[in-house]
């Protein structure tokens, strides 16, 4: 197995409060990891430090280029004018790329399709149940072809069909060889699919 | 009717209708973002700074657009910048900044005594637009037209939200600060439409009636340009008609619009 992601003495500040402190961990492809921990023990800031979302103080992170995140839900603003087509190919824009091609609607379009959303297309975002709404967030994660799927919380307040659906999507998106991590605070949740870890995160620090 | 036909034959009529049309509908696209970004205010703030910029252009005897359009752009940027780093307290630096800057205006105006130029920037006068007003109104609007359209994906994906785009390594920021330039573009030329005191009116109240349709991005923003082009039109023929300042008339048509749409929209719940 190739260790494709790995941090080194990772730590991360927020003014004085040390968010994340000395971490060290490695993840090799195609693994599905699960990070839990208490409200405000850092395990958001794991992830959207490989996210590269947030500056590390110190230490060093190896990761591979493809690495796609996706946000808590509560974060998104559900009430904002946007079709699930339009949310979903903006997962195809890269840096100096202003443009979408045939080739990315088309891509896009096939994303959609494998995760059952195609009679969903043009109906607005507000309009959505909540797995729908999930999935149009996997979806649009899913089109940059990322090597690590990076999802904070995705299961929060579905029904349990809805919960199970979505794990069952990630269960073949991981048997595709993409590496998986999930935030949660649910630990209903590692009964939902087979996971290779388990890293409980506690005041900023790995505990196991 | 025979009498409005008969004022097309006017050049300055043309002028007014062609350049104001381009500036609002221009005005209505930036102001879908500002709305759906919480940035309403900005375009308020950025339109008292106009005054201001007039007020020093009309002091020194200078363009005004060459006044205005570097400080605007540099306003825009404070705004933007006191906005993001202070959240809780830039409506606050906004409300500051814009009775400051209004304070200034009346202050140099009544210094250099130019009443009667400034009063036409603060209630508008674009049936009186000149000939070198028409064409910079003109560029400003292919400007900001043409921009929108290159940057329109990063612009919608930044508006929708700015820390997934950071994730696919775009620089939301750099959008932030190029919706701030749009925005000062818009109201150094939308400033003879309507003046200082209402271009907001006409940046924000199109977008805000067109989020009452249905539909995505897209289609709220070409419909949000539709609806103040015909507000354009519908005010100035309205000032035409009872001698009133054409600003006054497309705000309340906004706003009476806003009004209907709204209550269809809500009669049957």
């Amino acid at each position: 197995m190739n260790k494709f992601l790995s941090l080194e003495n990772v730590n991360v500040n927020y003014g004085n409060f040390k968010a994340l402190n000395n971490i060290n961990f490695e993840m090799n492809a195609g693994e599905l990891i699960f990070i839990t921990g208490a409200n405000g023990s850092g395990k958001s800031t794991f992830i959207k430090t490989i996210a590269g979302l947030i500056k590390i103080a110190s230490g060093k992170i190896l990761k591979p280029s493809k690495i796609a995140y996706v946000p808590q839900i509560e974060t998104a603003d559900r009430d904002f004018p946007a079709t699930v087509f339009e949310i979903v190919i903006t997962g195809m824009q890269r840096p100096r790329k202003l443009f979408y091609t045939r080739q990315d609607k088309q891509e896009a379009m096939k994303i959609i399709n494998a995760l059952g959303l195609e009679n969903l297309v043009t109906r607005k975002l507000n309009t959505l149940s909540g797995g729908q709404y999930r999935r149009v967030f996997l979806a649009r994660a899913l089109c940059g072809k990322p090597e690590l799927l990076l999802l904070d919380e995705p299961c929060a307040g579905l029904d349990i069909k809805s919960h199970r659906d979505f794990y069952d999507i990630l269960a073949k998106i991981n048997s595709d060889g993409t590496a998986i991590m999930i935030v949660t605070h649910d630990k209903g949740d590692f009964n939902e699919i087979n996971y290779n870890r388990i890293i409980e995160i506690s005041d900023g620090r790995i505990l196991n | 009717m025979a009498e409005f036909l008969e004022l097309l034959n006017y050049g300055f009529v043309i002028r007014a209708l062609i350049a104001g049309a381009l500036i609002s509908i221009c005005a209505s696209v930036i102001g879908v973002i500002l709305v759906l970004k919480h940035y309403s205010l900005i375009g308020h703030g950025l339109s008292e700074i106009g005054f201001a910029s007039l007020s020093i252009a009309a002091a020194l005897n200078l363009p005004y657009m060459l006044v205005s359009i570097p400080l605007m752009i540099l306003s825009a940027f404070g705004i933007l910048f006191v906005s993001q780093k202070f959240k809780s307290s830039g409506d606050n630096a906004i409300a500051i900044a814009s009775t400051g800057a209004l304070a200034l205006g009346i202050l140099i105006n009544s210094l250099n005594n130019t009443g009667a130029n400034i009063f036409s920037y603060l209630f508008g006068s674009v049936l009186a637009m000149s000939e070198n007003d028409f064409w910079v109104s003109i560029i400003l609007s292919i400007l900001i037209l043409a921009v929108y359209i290159i940057f329109y994906n990063r612009i919608f994906l930044t508006t929708y939200n700015s820390e997934y785009a950071r994730s696919l390594g775009i620089n939301s920021t750099f959008y932030d600060a190029l919706i701030s330039i749009l925005t000062a573009f818009i109201v150094v030329a939308g400033m003879r439409i309507t003046g200082t005191l209402l271009i907001s009116g006409i940046i924000i109240l199109p977008a805000m009636t067109a989020k009452n349709f249905s539909g995505g991005f897209l289609r709220i923003t070409i419909i949000a340009g539709i609806i103040s082009f015909l507000t354009f039109t519908a005010g100035i023929f309205l000032s035409l008609a009872f001698n009133t300042p054409a600003g006054a008339g497309i705000i309340l048509v906004n706003i009476i619009l806003m009004a209907l749409i709204f209550i269809f929209k809500h009669h049957d719940r």
